[in-house]
């Protein structure tokens, strides 16, 4: 009986039905979140995809027109801004994967030891995370005001006039000085991530560690890097979707300007759609952001599961 | 009494509209106690006390002189406010009237997709094309037959400081550009700023950009660019045109202009930082509202040499899908009437549409239209209104591109014919 029952156990077939069961029993309270999911979520994605197919003004009147790739020949080719759009979405990845995400982490190391403040810090710290994008737009845009200004003003008070900017007006520096408010805005939330993480690493390997000679530097690279591996993954995946996405940061501080200077994908394909109203091609950006996020996103996060069944 | 009027905060929330109309009224829509048809007005949300308190004089009147009606008014900020009209159309969720600009690119577009009734029948009913001035009614006439009647007329113009300009020693009001550019060079020597701008709203130096564009090529070329008659490519005017803004960018306009919105750097010119500001009929009440003395301040046209006026107009149309499209035009009738416009006009902007309506007097400013629209033998709109949509994002961006350096002046018309052309 013994070998019977084993394989019973074991059979693909027999192993199923279990499951099957479970799945049929999960489906009611599955059903109402996948159809809310697929009529909000993917159906206006694939709607998106086959507009980027069509030439269309947006107006319900106007039925839209099947163009084939004539929108993606477009943007690639005769499109004055796509380029420089991409080409900001890329350095505003490639920026907050580095800047916050490195000033998160020290924050958190450095407020995750007992210390007079601690808590005070933690907030002060995490409080910008929890502004509007716009209201933060508001504020910096004052701080960048280039004549009655904080910053600006600072400068001339302790003698760096000569360091005064058009931080919003000027071309090359603007997309930077956008990116500074983003800073501002998201290392609070990097920081909670990672203080979480940090919780996670046992303190008897610290301890262990420390025991057999280890310095701060090691006990850092070899306890708790390892341990903050998947709060980093998670951080790693929703900065570069954050990042990519973009949007009422430059919105709310410089509309994509000067001269389009700061444009970006999101934006550009809301320009595109609702103030040009060229829905075809806001689409085709649409969808060249898609695929973006998915190449960027997608092998990071196989790669990391992998990892982790390893 | 006080004009039930609705603040939408965003377009997404039109859906919810009918809920909040829906609050205390009875099951057929209309507010208890109040008349049996209900006309919705949809309009951009206003800052001005004055105009606001223009549309409680006409919603009031007309509901008193039409017990059976009440009038909501429903405001949106200007983006929202077009947006939420590009969304109704072709649906039945529309207001029953609605205040929009008039030219090609921003209600002629509307016109196109058949949101806006087309009023003959309505003007020959009131008579209505003998109440208007002809540049007022040329603005709803341009699109084929009647659509909209005018409620606004708009001009602009560019507004200085008297004791600014006689510290540089600028006695008179330059008649031509080159005693403008004359004025402009003495503020400089004397350490004034000419003239103020916002960069971050791209209609703002676009007017200055309008305005040359006029001096260097006359009307008949400007117009026939504005139209795709003539190439950007191949007219020197526009070579020029963009010479000088690049000029006036590097050396007349307030620093950090770029970073700036209008609004921000009209306070340059309330504070007495600027010496000019390129201004509309509207920016009268403002300048008085600054607390800046208007007896210190004059205004004279962009002298381009062309004798048109930088304006435009504002019209309010009938929604072609209304079902109540007689109380509506009654309302009209009503709010464009003698009465009406006389106990209104300043509210606004200087002067009324209304021909048999003289301008305001409450406001001195006001008063110095007069002469400016008298001189003027046509207008020139502003690009942002003459042109399609994706057009003016392209004109902007190298309007701004030429400003920032990153496109020649010589090769700015190159880039707008290029853009014409993939079109």
């Amino acid at each position: 009986m013994a070998p019977i029952q084993s394989l019973a156990r074991t059979a693909p077939g027999a192993a199923r039905g279990p499951r099957r069961r479970r799945f049929v029993r999960a489906l009611p309270y599955l059903a109402p979140a996948a159809l809310l999911y697929a009529y909000f979520l993917a159906y206006p994605m694939i709607d998106a995809v086959r507009l980027s197919f069509f030439e269309w003004s947006g107006f319900r009147t106007e039925s839209p027109a099947f163009v084939g790739l004539e929108n993606y020949v477009r943007i690639l080719t005769k499109d004055p801004v796509f380029w420089t759009a991409l080409t900001n979405s890329v350095i505003w990845v490639v920026l907050s994967l580095v800047v916050p995400m490195m000033i998160s982490l020290l924050l958190a190391l450095a407020l995750n030891r007992r210390m007079i403040g601690r808590n005070l810090f933690r907030s002060v710290f995490y409080m910008p995370a929890v502004f509007a994008s716009i209201t933060v737009a508001s504020i910096w845009r004052w701080i960048y005001n280039p004549t009655l200004g904080l910053l600006n003003e600072t400068l001339r008070t302790v003698g760096l006039e000569d360091w005064a900017q058009q931080w919003l007006g000027n071309p090359d520096i603007a997309l930077y000085s956008i990116f500074a408010a983003s800073v501002w805005q998201g290392v609070g939330f990097g920081m909670i991530l990672f203080l979480a993480g940090l919780q996670q690493v046992p303190p008897e390997q610290v301890d262990a560690a420390r025991v057999d000679g280890a310095g701060g530097w090691q006990v850092f690279r070899h306890v708790s890097m390892p341990a903050l591996k998947p709060t980093t993954v998670v951080v790693i995946i929703l900065t570069m979707i954050n990042s990519l996405k973009v949007f009422d940061l430059v919105v709310g501080m410089t509309g994509g300007g000067p001269a389009q200077s700061t444009q970006v994908l999101a934006l550009w394909t809301y320009t595109q759609s609702f103030s040009n109203h060229n829905f075809g091609q806001g689409s085709a950006v649409a969808t060249v952001l898609l695929v973006i996020s998915l190449f960027l996103v997608v092998p990071y996060l196989m790669w990391s599961m992998r990892s982790d069944k390893e | 009494m006080v004009t039930r009027r609705i603040k939408v905060k965003a377009v997404g929330v039109i859906a919810a509209l009918g809920i909040l109309t829906a609050c205390g009224t009875s099951p057929d829509g209309v507010p208890e106690g109040k008349g049996t048809t209900q006309l919705v007005v949809w309009m951009p949300a206003s800052d001005s006390e004055a105009q606001e308190a223009a549309v409680d004089t006409m919603v009031n009147g007309f509901e008193k002189a039409n017990p059976d009606v009440t009038v909501t008014v429903e405001e949106r900020q200007t983006d929202p406010h077009k947006q939420a009209l590009r969304q109704i159309v072709g649906t039945d969720s529309g207001p029953d009237i609605y205040w929009y600009w008039e030219g090609l690119g921003l209600g002629g577009e509307l016109v196109d997709v058949g949101l806006s009734q087309d009023l003959t029948e309505y003007y020959d009913e009131y008579g209505w094309a003998d109440r208007f001035t002809n540049p007022a009614l040329a603005g709803v006439t341009q699109y084929g037959g009647y659509h909209g009647v005018p409620f606004g007329q708009q001009a602009m113009a560019l507004y200085y400081n008297k004791d600014l300009f006689a510290q540089a020693g600028i006695s008179a009001e330059p008649t031509t550009y080159d005693e403008l550019i004359a004025a402009n060079d003495k503020l400089v020597a004397a350490g004034i700023t000419p003239i103020e701008f916002g960069g971050t709203v791209n209609w703002h130096i676009m007017r200055l950009l309008d305005s040359l564009l006029e001096t260097e090529c006359g009307a008949e070329t400007n117009t026939a660019l504005a139209t795709g008659k003539a190439s950007w490519a191949e007219e020197p005017c526009v070579d020029a045109a963009y010479t000088e803004l690049a000029t006036w960018g590097e050396k007349y306009l307030n620093d950090g202009y770029f970073g700036m919105s209008n609004s921000d750097s009209s306070q340059l010119f309330f504070s007495g930082d600027a010496a000019m500001a390129f201004e509309g009929t509207w920016f009268d009440a403002e300048v008085t509202d600054s607390g800046l003395d208007p007896e210190n301040v004059g205004i004279f046209a962009f002298p381009t040499g062309s004798d048109r006026l930088s304006a435009f107009g504002e019209a309010l149309y009938i929604n072609a899908a209304s079902e109540k499209k007689d109380v509506a035009a009654k309302f009209l009738d009503f709010v464009t009437s003698d009465d009406i416009q006389a106990e209104t006009v300043g509210s606004s902007g200087a002067i009324s549409v209304n021909k048999n309506v003289e301008p305001g007097t409450e406001n001195p400013l006001n008063q110095l239209w007069s002469p400016i629209f008298g001189g003027a033998s046509g207008v020139y709109g502003p690009s942002d209104q003459n042109l399609p949509l994706d057009l003016t994002t392209e004109y902007w961006r190298v309007q701004n591109s030429v400003l920032t350096g990153d496109i020649a002046p010589d090769k700015a018309g190159d880039a707008m014919q290029e853009f014409v052309d993939n079109q």
